[in-house]
């Protein structure tokens, strides 16, 4: 089947085969062979190894148990549906599998997020874990799914959700209820947007739950399974003293006979994915970006040496360009700006075919640095380039060279242009992001559609020890302030428990647990990422910003 | 000597196709006859031009006699070709060409109708001196003589097995006359019978015999052709291994001798029953080209349509039988659209693909889209090998045929190879008793798990590749990528083989493949063991043609061709047709939980089914009359009864539930 996927679709062979041959191509200077590229290599494989051992316990992590139980019902395990719902041999994201870690709720907090394609559409799909304590949401799970919902709206995907649930964990609902009516508030502004959802009921749906079917445009209950009430047999007997059975009250034939609660009745729950499947197609979704118009052909190094590009101890610098070297097309980067401002280098290339401008710290920023970075996102925005911005940075200059030579000033330039670029944004972490090195860099707090990480990356206000570092300083001066004697090994000890402290704050998984990313990738699968993350982008429309914030110049 | 320049060909599918050859071979151009459903046939385009005969039964197209010579004299032919069967061995038509003064390339009209009454062919055959036993007419009514059991009776205008009866006992012989008698009088309205001693464990043998206008008759030696079914042959060979020396010298000489007897002209061949104590029988002569005759023309080097439209052009035949000279051995095969596993069924449909293995000769009248019906002979293909002796010629033959894919119809082709790999065969103990003594030739063979994995596998990257590359939106990422992978691609596939489960995961270097049904939900909720067989593979190649797949170290070309849902697959050891079992199966709900509901306000005036009875799709459960019209309430699928909630004369509202129905049948 073909399917018009892009609006409009600009490819000229000829214009390609010219580009090809100006572009730049990226020597890398790597030995791989060598001890410390090995030795590197070593220990960025361990650390990726916790992250896989911990993705790994996430489709079972309710309790082999529950999941045998789950199974006993005849019921498919969440994964299973995703599996068997999207198209064979197609690619499938998983977003945020890792969220949670480090609180007390079980990672992956009980969901499913992830983007696949469906009757070759890419869609957002959200899935209910029922083997996760019920499948009642904590706190995290409302948080990854108002997340999912973001990327689900800003890159106009088609939501579908796979649901069942016990409702909320009733004894957190203080951190739930309030602001969980958002949820609701969403899907049916994603419906005015005309961004459609496709809700197949599993299992049951309680109370306020009820309305995630209830708002959705298209619901499909699973005969026997799909239950939708405010309250539940047990509620209702005690509420108004009715004796009445779950079925009758909320079962998947009586909405789909009687209520109009549901709009199609499946016989299984293979039968339920077919009918979403079934809905799809109808929807002749069409994606309103351009779409991949550069050449796609692959890096000229092998992306698997991406694991050793960038250094386990993010302390130690590397060139930035070595990982453009590795997963863009034809390793081809037209730099901008290369003499000027080098610690930030900026330039554009492709990956799998989908323009890109990509801004990569190879330093700390400087007021150059600043002011070069802000001059090349106008200039992305004039020309709808999306951009990718490559985070291995510890924060501004300080010192009063820099304070005098206007650092803040030029920084300032470089938040407004983040804050007010309008194509969307990528954050790929190969590194640190400290300080306001993360705000420059359009970190998480200015809306990136995506951010991945890699399993080095550190996060936090500042690094370990220089945080420590500082805190023991200012307790001395406030000591040597009162006229006191500093107690070294108290201070020693509390010196050392802070930074172990941040040092666990800043920790990749951290991150992920907190969701302050979209999930930890292995460094050799990040072009496919990308690549996965900007043909979901290209599902909306990619437009520059026309006006930014005054520029205090 | 009379100059044939143009020739018609009164004949279709295979033969004209081959007639057609030869006649441009030696320079004569070739008119062609058709029929309707023939409108797009090979032999219409092999031949230089052909004539449209509108109709639909054979007597007003192929069989239509005066048309046919008609047609030959309106485009300047000097000679009409028969072929076999339809006109061949029809002596008015044999002689109406005649008296249209165009050539007829077969034996004279007296001979046609003399050789084709099997009682006087007998008679004749007796009087040159053919060895055979004797016959005796007998007439039904009458109380027949004494023979020594057993005995056939045959028919005297038969064929094909029709009039004929083996009789074990003498008390049985009479009512075997009679009702032979009647059925060759049906048949072919001539009731005369008569019976010979039958021949246990005998071969079918037949001499290949060609005679000139000039006296001078030779034998082009002989044909076995034992392993029949229902008197259609499926194998024949040309030397027999079967006969003696002494025996082959009795026969080929007989057959010449009867042909001289008779001053016989053009091809024409002398079948015989001939067993392992050295009775022999003669049959019959035909007097036509044979289908089988490629194979007598593999030994000898010799193109016998050739022979025919030389001899009758005039030409002199070789005088002594010395010039013919015999080298190595051909077998035949008929390749049939019949399936021989269900009861050899016509199969009727178009010719998707058509692929013979190298190293053979085909003589075909299809290809590739067309369609095989049952209007005609179910006859697709004659497969011939050659080799220096018989085990050479079988070894080509099987390994040809091992690769040969033909897929739109049921053939016999598996039925073909089990035979050519089967012990007996092999050793050439093939008396005419060879297929009801070796029923388990019938059944489908099966190949090793190797090949049939190969097979398999080829089909399942082939439409892998297809899917991936027709605009797959993800098309860039590897293939099935995951970052949380719980489990590979399970896709479930049906094949003449029957049903293979595979799972395969692709990843960077080779690919992981589960063979066997997966893990299912026992009750307790826990997973069945995982039993499956674990395969590790590289797709050294994948390209729309073919797939290169290195199974476990073990690596094939597996030639892949998708026709819609479909793949198609061949290798070196065997062939087959895969699809892939869709995921979701389309279910009617309106059947299913409730049941049906009155489309409108009106009054129940018939209950057709009772509780508890079980429903087919179709059948009418109730019946409602609304605005002064019958509704039928009708079941969408097989469905239990399991309470109607309402009677004739009561009245029903819109949506109220008549019956309810549970899927499926009752216990």
């Amino acid at each position: 089947m073909v399917i018009l996927k892009y609006k409009d679709s600009q490819s000229n062979k000829a214009l390609e085969r010219k580009r090809m041959s100006e572009a730049s191509v990226i020597q890398s200077r790597i030995d791989t062979t060598s001890d410390d590229y090995q030795q590197n290599l070593a220990e960025m494989q361990a650390l990726w190894d916790e992250v896989q051992q911990e993705m790994g316990k996430v489709p079972t992590i309710g309790g082999q148990r529950y999941v045998d139980r789950h199974r006993s019902r005849g019921k498919m395990l969440v994964r299973e549906r995703v599996e068997a719902l999207i198209d064979p041999n197609t690619a499938l994201l998983e977003l945020s599998p890792l969220a949670g870690w480090g609180t007390q709720d079980p990672i992956g907090v009980g969901t499913f997020n992830g983007i696949g394609v469906i009757e070759g559409v890419e869609c957002g799909i959200a899935g209910s874990d029922m083997t996760v304590r019920g499948g009642a949401g904590n706190p995290t799970t409302w948080n990854k799914q108002k997340r999912f919902f973001q990327i689900v709206r800003e890159n106009r995907l088609p939501l579908i959700l796979l649901n069942e649930s016990a409702g909320a964990d009733l004894p957190r609902q203080a951190d739930i209820f309030v602001y969980g009516g958002e949820q609701f508030r969403d899907i049916t502004q994603l419906s005015k947007m005309g961004i459609p959802s496709i809700c197949v009921a599993f299992g049951p749906n309680t109370a306020g739950g009820a309305y995630i079917p209830g708002m959705s445009d298209y619901t499909v209950f699973v005969k026997e399974r799909g239950t939708a009430y405010l309250g539940g047999p047990p509620l209702v007997k005690m509420a108004i003293n009715e004796d009445v059975d779950e079925e009758t009250l909320g079962g998947a034939e009586m909405h789909s006979r009687t209520s109009g609660l549901s709009d199609y009745l499946a016989m299984d729950e293979m039968d339920g994915l077919r009918i979403a499947r079934q809905i799809v197609r109808h929807l002749e979704w069409k994606k309103l970006g351009p779409g991949p118009t550069a050449p796609p052909d692959d890096p000229l190094y092998d992306p698997a040496e991406l694991l050793g590009c960038a250094m386990a101890n993010v302390r130690i610098p590397f060139d930035i360009k070595e990982i453009h070297a590795r997963i863009l097309d034809g390793s081809r980067f037209e730099e901008f700006k290369p003499l000027y401002g080098e610690k930030l280098v900026c330039g554009w290339g492709s990956i799998c075919g989908f323009p890109i401008g990509i801004l990569g710290n190879n330093g700390i920023l400087f007021s150059e640095e600043a002011s070069k970075g802000a001059q090349f996102i106008q200039l992305c925005n004039k020309l709808n380039i999306p951009l990718l911005f490559m985070h291995n940075i510890t924060g501004f200059m300080v010192g009063s060279k820099a304070e005098q030579g206007g650092i803040i000033r030029n920084g300032a330039k470089l938040v407004n242009a983040v804050s007010n670029s309008t194509v969307p944004h990528l954050n790929l972490m190969v590194g640190a992001s400290y300080g306001a090195g993360n705000y420059g860099m359009a970190g998480k707090s200015y809306n990136p559609r995506f951010v991945f990480t890699w399993p080095n990356h550190r996060i936090a206000v500042m690094g370990p020890e220089p945080l420590a570092g500082v805190m023991d300083i200012i307790a001395r001066n406030a000591a040597a302030g009162r006229g006191q004697e500093v107690d070294e090994k108290a201070l020693e000890e509390r010196r050392t428990a802070l930074e172990a402290q941040i040092e666990y704050e800043s920790l990749a998984l951290f991150s992920t647990g907190r969701l302050w990313d979209d999930g930890i990738i292995h460094p050799a699968d990040t072009r496919t990422v990308l690549g996965l993350a900007l043909s979901a982008i290209h599902s909306n429309e990619i437009k520059g910003a026309t006006e930014y914030g005054v520029w205090r110049h | 000597m009379n100059d044939i320049n143009r020739l018609l060909i009164a004949n279709r599918g295979e033969i004209a196709v081959r007639i057609a050859q030869t006649a441009h071979k030696l320079g004569i151009e070739t008119v062609g006859i058709y029929s309707t459903a023939d409108q797009n046939a090979l032999h219409v385009d092999t031949v230089d031009v052909a004539i449209y005969l509108p109709g639909n039964a054979l007597s007003e197209t192929y069989l239509n006699s005066e048309k046919i010579i008609d047609i030959a004299q309106q485009n300047d032919c000097d000679a009409i070709h028969p072929g076999y069967g339809f006109l061949a061995e029809n002596s008015q038509f044999a002689q109406n060409v005649l008296e249209a003064e165009l050539i007829w390339i077969g034996p004279t009209p007296e001979q046609i109708a003399l050789l084709g009454d099997k009682m006087l062919a007998k008679k004749a055959a007796i009087d040159a001196g053919v060895p055979t036993v004797t016959s005796t007419e007998v007439h039904p009514g009458e109380k027949p003589p004494k023979f020594t059991m057993p005995v056939i009776v045959k028919a005297a205008a038969g064929g094909g097995g029709r009039g004929m009866r083996i009789v074990e006992k003498q008390g049985e012989l009479e009512d075997a006359i009679t009702s032979a008698s009647r059925e060759a009088e049906s048949a072919f309205g001539d009731g005369r019978v008569f019976v010979e001693p039958y021949i246990t464990h005998g071969r079918h043998i037949e001499v290949q015999i060609i005679g000139d206008a000039h006296g001078n008759v030779l034998h082009l030696g002989e044909r076995e052709c034992s392993i029949q079914r229902r008197n259609q042959k499926i194998f024949e060979e040309a030397p027999s291994c079967g006969i003696s020396p002494k025996i082959r010298k009795l026969i080929c000489d007989g057959a010449v001798a009867l042909a001289k007897h008779v001053q016989y002209e053009n091809a024409g061949t002398v079948e015989f029953l001939v067993n392992d104590k050295e009775e022999i029988n003669f049959l019959e002569v035909n007097t036509r080209l044979q289908v089988e005759h490629p194979v007598t023309e593999s030994i000898t080097g010799l193109d016998l349509v050739e022979l025919q439209i030389r001899v009758a052009s005039g030409e002199q035949l070789p005088s002594s039988q010395e010039e013919i000279h015999f080298h190595g051995h051909a077998i035949e095969v008929r390749l049939v659209a019949e399936n021989p596993a269900q009861n050899w069924m016509p199969s009727i449909g178009t010719i998707e693909q058509f692929h013979v293995g190298d190293g053979v000769r085909v003589d075909s009248g299809i290809r590739e889209g067309s369609q095989v019906t049952t209007d005609y002979d179910s006859l697709i293909a004659k497969i011939i090998a050659y080799g220096s002796d018989r085990q050479q010629a079988i070894k080509k033959l099987a390994r040809s045929l091992r690769s040969t894919h033909i897929s739109g119809i049921e053939t016999n082709l598996s039925m073909i190879l089990s035979v050519l790999a089967e012990q007996d065969y092999q050793l050439a103990n093939t008396p005419i008793s060879y297929l009801q003594d070796h029923p388990e030739v019938l059944e489908k063979e099966k190949l090793i798990p190797e090949d049939h994995n190969a097979l398999l596998l080829g089909a399942v990257f082939a439409l892998e590749l297809q899917e991936r590359s027709n605009g797959m939106v993800t098309g860039f990422t590897p293939s099935g990528w995951r970052n949380l992978r719980t489990q590979g691609q399970r896709q479930i596939w049906e094949s003449p083989y029957g049903e293979d489960h595979v799972e395969y995961t692709i990843g960077k270097n080779n690919i992981e493949v589960l063979l066997g049904p997966w893990p299912e939900p026992q009750e307790d909720g826990t997973l069945s063991e995982d039993n499956r067989t674990k395969l590790t593979v590289r797709l050294l190649s994948q390209s729309t043609e073919q797939q290169i797949v290195e199974i476990d170290n073990r690596r094939q070309v597996i030639k892949t061709v998708i026709n819609e849902e479909t793949v198609h697959t061949q290798s070196r050891f065997g062939t087959a047709t895969w699809s892939r079992k869709p995921k979701f199966t389309h279910r009617e709900s309106e059947q299913f939980g409730a049941g049906p509901t009155s489309p409108l306000p009106g009054t129940v005036i018939a209950v057709n089914v009772s509780e508890g009875q079980t429903v087919e799709e179709g059948d009418v459960l109730v019946v409602v009359e609304a605005m002064k019209m019958e509704h039928k309430i009708i079941a969408t699928g097989t469905a239990t009864v399991t309470s109607i909630h309402f009677q004739p004369g009561e009245s029903v509202d819109t949506g109220d539930l008549l019956v309810s129905l549970e899927q499926g049948e009752g216990s």
